[in-house]
């Protein structure tokens, strides 16, 4: 048994599966941070992956792709923001709302091309542009080289974007007023910032950044379509893990990797315990299941941990978050 | 010429009604659209889907029990839900109260079924179920009267942990696990003894009515009656309106949430123990997603309990009939029942906003 | 008058559903110096100067800036006139650095945050005369900090008028001091500054012009060298006017609630209520003047059982009170009928009927689970019925009745619980004239009946007549209690003002304890 491919393999599945987490993660983030909990990153994925696969396959292009998956999540967003921004609906029942109607929509259209036919057929280009690109010099490092650093482009679209994500939330003056209005609006009002506007084009730029992840599954499935839908509970993990990342796309990156890791596990666990029955052998015995659990968990302890502590300044829970904002409010 | 928002009181009862009902006729016309757009008739398939294609089907009653056998959880879960939102507690994990509900009541099933007579098995069914359900929902609200934890954010992650303990038990082979049938090789759910069953009555005919449904209708009445007239209701009703108003009556607020809750996930227990307790056997789907619809239900019924009981049965119908015309229509596939109640809930939402504020023209001021 | 105005507001009035809160107001400032806004509580300071910043749109009337007509919209009009406004409640982003709250409005300098943008702010505060740490994180600041960098933020916006709500309430004397040489100074560069203060020292000390609102209403706008802080207090409250509210004389009770050396710290946690000492007895009621903020709901709070009390005691007939919980303190009879701004937020469930609410103190009583909805409603009928509420029924939420009806509901319920101390709170703010009167025949009635009434109110007219005593507050410190009867606006607005202190002016006895009080006889049987 080659033990040193049996890892590498493993390094490289917490990478390639995972990954849309990181978009789910790092589009709620954007999203939060204005102050809005949008609790339908599950349906805004599965839109952004039904529409994706479809247009990309049938332009056969994967760019046409991509940006199709992010016009359906932004399209979604634009929805979720006109209910609650502009019409002050609950953004808890919305969000939730949002992911009836996506995953609605995702079976509507899926079911209705297979029963008619129509299904599309991955094709050759989208295959090809979804194979794996080695970075010189770094995928040649042993062990974890090809594990990390070989990978489709669309992994590094997504690293790419949540570090871009935080140098902008973190960096850029458009990013200083989007946490101020997570965390104040009337404050961010009252120096002239255009609140509405912001939090559109940023639950907008989320939600469409979450799309492309939903794509990314919907690549990863080959498209091959099924009863159970592609993003399989990825948006929920996602909302999970914006908490565990502390509303920081560069942390999301690491906790995507935390959470994949386990999620791994579940799938490779198996061939690590056969390949080293010594160390890893126990490793058989762990029942799936927990691994699944496990970002559950780990996100409800982190949620207790951060309120009981609660102090100002070190959590990234923007104050605002959930509240709609209306100016005259007396 | 610019416009501007201006809050305003309720208007009419009656004037409120028509906002909503034109906002559903508008998400049924939307569907309709979409329908006309894959050539299907969309006359056709409302009326088959209304109709839960009952119309000249010599098997109706089937459909109308399987149809109950829906209703029953959904109606239940969503009144539990509106009595924790009644007191603006966004107990969102109905999921994960559901699910540990349905495993305790299988859990006396397996046990006990086959010693106790039947009575006594289903009400410890219940029991159980309603304890596991509420000693799980209660620790988001001990969690949010003691730390102020987001309750909203710990009842989801706290449905999923639930989802897995359910997988966990539906996927393991093992000599503990009387969960499973024991002589099959593959994990596949025991069925419950007999007594372990809710028994169902004829009404003449074909019809059984299970005795589930009486009971729900009981509760129902019970949960409005509770609400209505008696103190802890009374309690609810305040500590939601107004937790300051309720301090200042000198009531314990904490204790009000922690009770609510309990029972809240309690009763979402309860439905649970009458799901399987009617299918008569576990499985990993068996919410039917009556958490997540429930709070749908209950918002757009405006927690109102008897509207609750309404709003379920269109759901249902809704959900239930696009099944049934799945089968005529092959085009049309069922997860259109999703679409239509996303799209009937934004419309709903946007009907709030009218019944909420006013829209009014600014004069635009200057010269210009 | 050719004068060029830097902002001249015409005509402006503003209502919120039926209240009017500014009505057909003129105001004028010009560059280069300071105008101070004067009025009570209510009179409409903050929402005229609101549609300055562009929080409100005014109803009708116009805004010139610079002699050009403009229109208002956002914040960001305001900004681009260049108006700055630091509000009363900052409004900073707490968890950010002093820099960052500034920086996040900055319009010219470029997206990207450098590590220079630091230096920046320190230089411009510097600029300004301020000297701040511009990393401190906001939720780090002391009071005095915060406001100092409102005022640099909206300096370092180039706003040339600068409008400051009242800036001195939560400073100390020192830092008052330097708040306005910081105000003359930026005069002297041709700023136009609107502070609002109802001091009157202050306004003396600091302002070139006074623009008076009373009650909504543009009063006058005076030079400041020309009037003298009597005059001015005139405007403010207005002359005394009859209002022909009875005052019926009745028999008075021994102390009924008696409170000695009370101190209650408010939610920030600084000294609301400071040694204060007062009784009520029995058939009269005692007014509590102040200008808001002056720890009268601290107080009622405190009476009510739901805020703690730091020190010091309050026994009612004879039985200490400190600690008990509300419904204990219910229970003894002390009926807090409690209304602050937000009039539907204690006291009331705004959507529940006027049933429901009738029930809200009295729901426990009865054996059983269930709540008496019959005596709800035979209560809410009687309440209608007496108090002549206006309302389609009984059913009717609360939030849909007009506040004179809100209002009467909320009395009518503590009315009916029979109790002997009534302690209200800004019971006539808002309503009409006959809704007021409604009100006051209310109380006069209860008061008749040997109950003591506490009232907490702002219109110094209704005080005079309606109320035995006075009591006037100032920063939590009591200035002296006052006949009403004897008393004179003027006296009592200078209390207020905390120029004149009363508070030794007893002869025979310590102030604010009574000669028959019950502090003595605890452990006596009866009163």
């Amino acid at each position: 048994m080659d033990k040193v491919g049996v890892i590498t393999s493993f390094i490289h599945n917490i990478v390639l599966l995972n990954i849309p987490l990181l978009y789910g993660t790092v589009g709620e983030i954007v999203v939060e941070k204005s102050g809005s909990l949008n609790l339908g990153v599950e349906g805004t994925m599965a839109v952004g992956a039904i529409f994706g696969y479809i247009c990309g396959c049938y332009a056969n292009s994967m760019i046409v792709g991509i940006l199709t998956a992010f016009i359906a999540g932004a399209l979604f967003g634009l929805l979720f923001a006109a209910l609650t921004v502009s019409l002050q609906a609950n953004q808890n029942i919305t969000g939730l709302t949002l992911t009836t109607f996506g995953l609605g929509i995702y079976f509507f259209v899926g079911n209705g091309l297979r029963a008619s036919g129509n299904w599309p057929t991955i094709t050759e280009s989208l295959k090809e542009g979804f194979s794996d690109i080695s970075i010189p010099l770094l995928s040649d490092i042993p062990i974890i080289g090809s594990g990390f650093f070989s990978h489709n482009v669309l992994v590094y679209l997504g690293i790419a974007i949540a570090i871009f994500m935080w140098w902008y939330l973190k960096h850029t003056k458009f990013g200083l007023r989007l946490r101020a209005i997570g965390e104040n609006p009337a404050a961010a009002d009252s120096v002239g910032i255009n609140v509405k506007r912001s939090k559109y084009f940023h639950i907008c730029l989320g939600c469409g950044i979450m799309g492309i992840g939903g794509y990314y599954m919907g690549l990863n499935m080959s498209g091959s379509f099924n009863s159970s839908c592609w993003i399989n509970g990825y948006g929920w993990i996602a909302v999970a893990l914006v908490i565990f990342a502390n509303w920081n796309p560069s942390i999301a990156i690491i906790g995507t990797f935390v959470f994949g890791f386990f999620n791994t596990l579940r799938v490779s666990g198996s061939s690590l315990a056969l390949a080293f029955p010594d160390f890893l052998g126990w490793l058989a015995d762990v029942p799936t299941q927990l691994y699944q659990a496990l970002p559950f968990i780990i996100t409800a302890i982190v949620l207790v941990v951060t309120s009981i502590k609660n102090k100002r300044g070190r959590s990234g829970l923007p104050a605002a978050l959930g509240l709609n904002y209306f100016r005259e409010e007396r | 010429m610019r416009f501007h928002i201006v809050k305003r009181d309720n208007g009419p009862f009656w004037q409120r009604c028509c906002y909503y009902v034109v906002a559903v006729i508008a998400a049924l016309a939307v569907g309709a659209i979409i329908l006309a757009s894959i050539g299907v008739n969309p006359f056709d398939y409302y009326s088959k889907m209304f109709t839960m294609g009952t119309v000249g089907n010599k098997i109706a009653y089937k459909t109308f029990m399987n149809y109950l056998k829906e209703f029953v959880p959904l109606v239940l879960t969503a009144v539990a839900l509106s009595l924790a939102f009644k007191m603006r507690f966004w107990n969102i994990g109905g999921e994960g109260q559901f699910i540990m509900g349905a495993i305790a009541s299988a859990w006396v099933a397996f046990q006990f079924g086959a010693y106790l007579p039947m009575a006594v098995t289903l009400i410890f069914m219940c029991i159980a179920a309603m304890l596991a359900a509420g000693i799980y929902g209660l620790i988001a609200g001990v969690l949010k009267v003691k730390f102020g934890t987001n309750e909203t954010l710990m009842t989801l992650m706290l449905n999923y942990v639930a989802l897995y303990v359910l997988y966990f038990i539906g996927e393991t082979k093992a000599d503990w696990n009387f969960f499973l049938q024991a002589d099959s090789a593959r994990p596949v759910f025991e069925s419950f003894a007999s007594v372990a069953q809710f028994p169902s009555f004829s009404l003449g005919g074909k019809f059984e009515l299970n005795v589930t449904v009486i009971l729900t209708v009981i509760i129902g009445v019970l949960i409005f009656f509770y609400l209505k007239y008696t103190k802890q209701g009374y309690e609810i009703g305040v500590v939601g309106d107004s937790a300051n108003t309720a301090k200042y009556a000198g009531m314990k607020v904490n204790k009000i949430v922690l009770r609510t809750v309990f029972l809240s996930a309690a009763l979402i227990g309860l439905a649970s123990a009458f799901k399987v307790g009617t299918s008569g056997v576990l499985s990993t789907s068996v919410t039917n997603d009556v958490g997540w619809t429930g709070i749908i239900v209950a918002w757009l019924a405006k927690l109102s309990t008897p509207m609750i009981f309404i709003v379920s049965m269109l759901i249902c119908v809704l959900q239930h009939g696009s099944t049934v015309a799945a089968v005529s229509f092959s085009q049309v596939d069922s997860s259109f029942a999703n679409m239509l109640q996303g799209v009937i809930l934004f419309l709903v939402l946007v009907a709030d906003f009218f019944v909420r504020f006013r829209i009014v023209r600014v004069k635009k001021g200057g010269n210009d | 008058m050719a004068e060029q105005y830097a902002i001249e507001m015409r005509n402006i009035t503003k209502t919120f559903g039926s209240v009017v809160a500014n009505r057909g107001i003129d105001l004028a400032v010009k560059q280069g110096e300071i105008l101070a806004l004067l009025g009570e509580n209510g009179s409409g300071k903050t929402t005229l100067m609101n549609m300055l910043s562009g929080i409100y749109k005014p109803d009708s009337g116009s805004i010139f800036i610079d002699g050009k007509e403009v229109s208002i919209d956002s914040p960001e009009d305001s900004k681009k006139y260049g108006i700055g406004m630091v509000h009363q409640h900052f409004k900073l982003v707490e968890v950010f650095s002093a820099a960052d709250n500034i920086w996040m409005g900055q319009d010219k300098t470029g997206p990207i945050l450098k590590k220079n943008r630091f230096k920046y702010v320190e230089d411009i505060a510097r600029k300004f005369g301020f000297d701040i740490d511009p990393r401190k994180k906001v939720y780090n600041m002391a009071v005095s900090e915060k406001q100092t960098l409102e005022i640099i933020k909206v300096l370092s916006y180039g706003a040339k008028t600068i409008i400051l709500d009242e800036p001195t309430s939560v400073l100390t004397v020192q830092e008052i001091e330097k708040l306005f040489g910081v105000l003359r100074r930026m005069k002297e560069e041709g700023h136009a500054i609107i502070i609002i203060t109802h001091k009157l020292n202050e306004v003396m000390d600091i302002s070139d012009r006074v623009a008076i609102l009373r009650k909504g209403e543009y009063i006058t706008t005076v030079n400041t060298s020309e009037t003298n802080e009597q005059e001015l207090t005139e405007w403010m409250v207005g002359r005394k006017i009859d209002l022909n509210i009875d005052r019926p004389i009745v028999e008075k009770t021994r102390p009924l609630l008696e409170v000695r050396d009370l101190v209650i710290r408010n939610d920030e946690g600084s000294v609301a209520i400071d040694n204060v000492n007062f009784y009520i007895r029995g058939g009269e009621i005692l007014g509590v003047a102040g200008i808001a903020g002056c720890g009268q709901k601290e107080l009622c709070e405190a009476i009510a059982g739901l805020r703690p009390i730091e020190k010091g005691q309050m026994i009612h007939k004879g039985d200490n009170i400190v600690g008990l919980s509300p419904k204990a303190i219910l229970e003894k009879g002390i009926s807090m009928s409690f209304i602050p701004e937000d009039r539907l937020g204690m006291g009331l469930a705004p959507s529940m009927s006027i049933t429901e609410n009738m029930l809200l103190k009295n729901y426990r009583d009865g054996k059983g689970p269930l709540v008496d909805r019959k005596r709800g409603r035979a209560d809410a009928e009687q309440v209608i019925k007496e108090l002549e509420v206006v309302t389609p029924s009984s059913e009717t939420p609360v939030r849909r009745l007009s506040g004179g009806n809100v209002q009467k509901v909320l009395l009518g319920r503590e009315i009916k619980a029979g109790p002997n101390v009534i302690v209200t709170a800004y019971p006539v703010r808002g309503l009409d004239i006959n809704s007021s009167y409604a009100i006051y025949n209310i109380l006069n009635k209860q008061k008749l009946a040997g109950v003591g009434v506490l009232f907490v109110g702002e219109d110094l007219d209704v005080m005079m007549a309606l109320c035995d005593k006075i009591m006037v507050l100032c920063h939590g410190k009591v200035m002296g209690v006052v006949h009403a009867h004897k008393t004179t606006k003027e006296e009592l607005g200078l209390m207020m003002t905390g120029v004149l202190d009363l508070s030794e002016k007893h002869e025979d006895k310590p102030a604010g304890i009574a000669k028959d009080s019950l502090f003595e006889s605890k452990d006596g049987e009866e009163a």
